[in-house]
């Protein structure tokens, strides 16, 4: 008896050693990056790691001094962003609507195409659209940007939107038209509120991925749209040797504010990757 | 709703004109572009089936499908079994557990290029906290400049690293779906933990797992930021992914037939991957429906 105590106390022991193993390996480059940042020079490769430092701010100033361009980059991503995550909500949020309350076969066969599209790498479509985009004068424009990340995200936001409205009654929607509101005034006032979850789910993804993406916006920009990932990649590979002091200041601020909203939006990004990705 | 047919046709044409214009057309065009010899700003000729007959005997194409092979099923294996783990791990302990996955999905919100600087980073040759810490323990350090297979283990290392919150979130909620009486049961019959996790656990999430590891190899099969900016593809081109073979004909060697040629295999490697997936969409969407 006192052995399988023993036993079971050895079991759940193990187990918050490996609880912990996972959260060390899943947070602790985060913490390098971010504690490193706030160090002078001489100490960030210091090992062990030192955990008490006085910080310093010497590496944002000179961020801010040799690298300008990051913060243009920083403002570029943030207009990317947003213009994406809009259009992405407002196109899946119709679509997906439509998908749950219409059927036929346009829209079944609208429907598996998005998801076929979903499917093909998107380095693929770099190549004519490189040409093309230049032809055009979209060429290192945010708008290019926020249209490649919006179509890329509308097959999932789509889905999302459509499991959403499932949950919604139809009951809603008749008693208005019963109430004598016009079908916009519906769509408007009754439908689309009701929708918010699954937007803001919708939203959370390419949000994130807008964010933090590098192909698009390394192939399609190069001064005026630059966004900040591409940037943080350029302090990397600079060529006066890199400053890691620097570096560790850009990314935190890249970081950080990404982190933040996944950690206020983690229970829609969770419901959306259960509907989006198992149920569609 | 018969004079509403319009509404469905506009409502969804937003994302119809986006899919069409900046995936279906450009897709056709590279399937063009791949039959005919053009560089950036030159017009296509037509030469028939002669990038593809160039890629089959590139052996910089055979060498990146098959690193692009090897980093593929190794992430998404590796994934699903940290996956697993950490799903049994977390059933089985009370506390914390909400602030515990917060943190265990952090690495999703990360920048691939951030990622790549924290490997970089850790991984310094000579003075890397990783680094040192394999040498103190008396085994070489990683020498991803030069090794093109230790290169390859670091980016798979990251991309494990960026997505284990993917599988996991995927695994972990289907499990929460499965009812308590079963373990009860199981318990009550004397199956041990192994047992209880290979007799009920495993096959009753074998749906969701199979849907996380499509994902995952659909996603992982696009790899490209991770070796650009660690590797650039090289030591001698010896660590490209297919991707990243794509890009260099292209934008490096200026050759958009090859490149195209390059982009329809991945096409056609892409909807291989997918078909089981697709098979049970297009069941579900157009048989099932009533």
């Amino acid at each position: 008896m006192r052995a399988n105590r023993l036993l079971k106390s050895l079991g759940t022991a193990g187990r918050w050693v490996a609880l912990g193993g996972f959260l060390a390996w899943s947070i602790f480059p985060l913490y390098l990056v971010v504690a490193s940042s706030f160090k002078p020079a001489r100490d960030i490769f210091e090992v062990p790691p030192r955990l008490i430092f006085q910080p310093t701010l010497e590496n944002y100033v000179r961020l801010w001094n040799d690298w300008p361009v990051f913060f243009d980059g920083l403002i570029n991503s943030l207009i990317v962003t947003l213009g994406a995550t809009l259009l992405t909500v407002v196109a899946s949020a119709l679509a997906g609507w439509v998908f749950s309350r219409f059927s036929s076969r346009f829209l079944t066969l609208s429907a598996f195409s998005m998801i076929v599209l979903r499917l093909l790498p998107p380095i693929v479509i770099t190549l004519p659209l490189f040409p093309l985009v230049n032809y055009v004068g979209l060429n290192d424009t945010h708008l290019i940007l926020i249209l490649l990340y919006a179509t890329f995200f509308i097959s999932l936001g789509s889905w999302i939107m459509k499991a959403s409205f499932d949950q919604i009654p139809r009951e809603l929607e008749e008693a208005g038209a019963v109430d004598g509101a016009s079908f916009a005034g519906i769509l408007r006032h009754i439908s689309m509120p009701l929708g918010i979850p699954g937007m803001i789910a919708a939203g959370v993804f390419v949000f994130i991925f807008a964010w933090n993406e590098y192909l698009f916006a390394f192939i399609f920009t190069t001064t005026a749209a630059k966004t900040a990932p591409v940037v943080l990649s350029e302090i990397m590979g600079s060529a006066t040797g890199v400053d890691w002091g620097v570096l560790f200041a850009a990314a935190t601020i890249q970081l950080v504010p990404i982190v933040a909203v996944l950690i206020l939006a983690q229970r829609y990004l969770i419901e959306g990757l259960t509907s989006g990705s198992v149920k569609g | 709703m018969r004079r509403l047919s319009a509404i469905p046709f506009l409502l969804t044409s937003p994302a119809n004109v986006l899919t069409g214009v900046f995936i279906v057309i450009p897709a056709i065009y590279v399937l063009v572009l791949s039959f005919s010899a053009s560089s950036y700003g030159t017009a296509p000729t037509f030469v028939g089936l002669a990038n593809y007959a160039t890629l089959l005997s590139d052996p910089y194409f055979w060498r990146a499908s098959w690193n692009t092979f090897i980093v593929v099923n190794a992430v998404v294996y590796i994934e699903l079994a940290l996956a697993l783990g950490l799903t049994v791990l977390l059933m089985s302990t009370r506390h914390f557990r909400r602030t515990i996955i917060t943190l265990l999905l952090l690495p999703y919100a990360v920048s691939e290029v951030v990622g790549v600087l924290m490997v970089k980073f850790m991984f310094d040759p000579g003075v890397g906290m990783a680094s040192r810490a394999l040498t103190s323990l008396g085994l070489p350090e990683i020498a991803w400049t030069t090794q093109p297979n230790q290169a390859l283990a670091l980016v798979i290392l990251l991309s494990v690293w960026h997505h284990v919150p993917f599988t996991f979130l995927i695994v972990y909620t289907a499990r929460l779906s499965l009812p308590g009486e079963l373990y009860e049961a199981a318990r009550v019959d004397g199956a041990n933990a192994w047992r209880r996790f290979t007799n009920v656990t495993f096959p009753l999430l074998l749906p969701a797992v199979l849907i996380a590891l499509l994902f995952r190899y659909i996603f992982a099969f696009r790899i490209f930021v991770e070796v650009w900016l660690l590797t650039r593809g090289g030591p001698a081109r010896q660590t490209e992914v297919l991707a990243v073979y794509l890009y260099k004909s292209a934008f490096s060697y200026d050759d958009f037939g090859l490149a195209a040629a390059t982009a329809w295999a991945m096409v056609i490697l892409s909807l291989l991957i997918a078909t089981p997936y697709l098979r049970l969409m297009y069941k579900r969407m157009f048989v099932d429906a009533r």
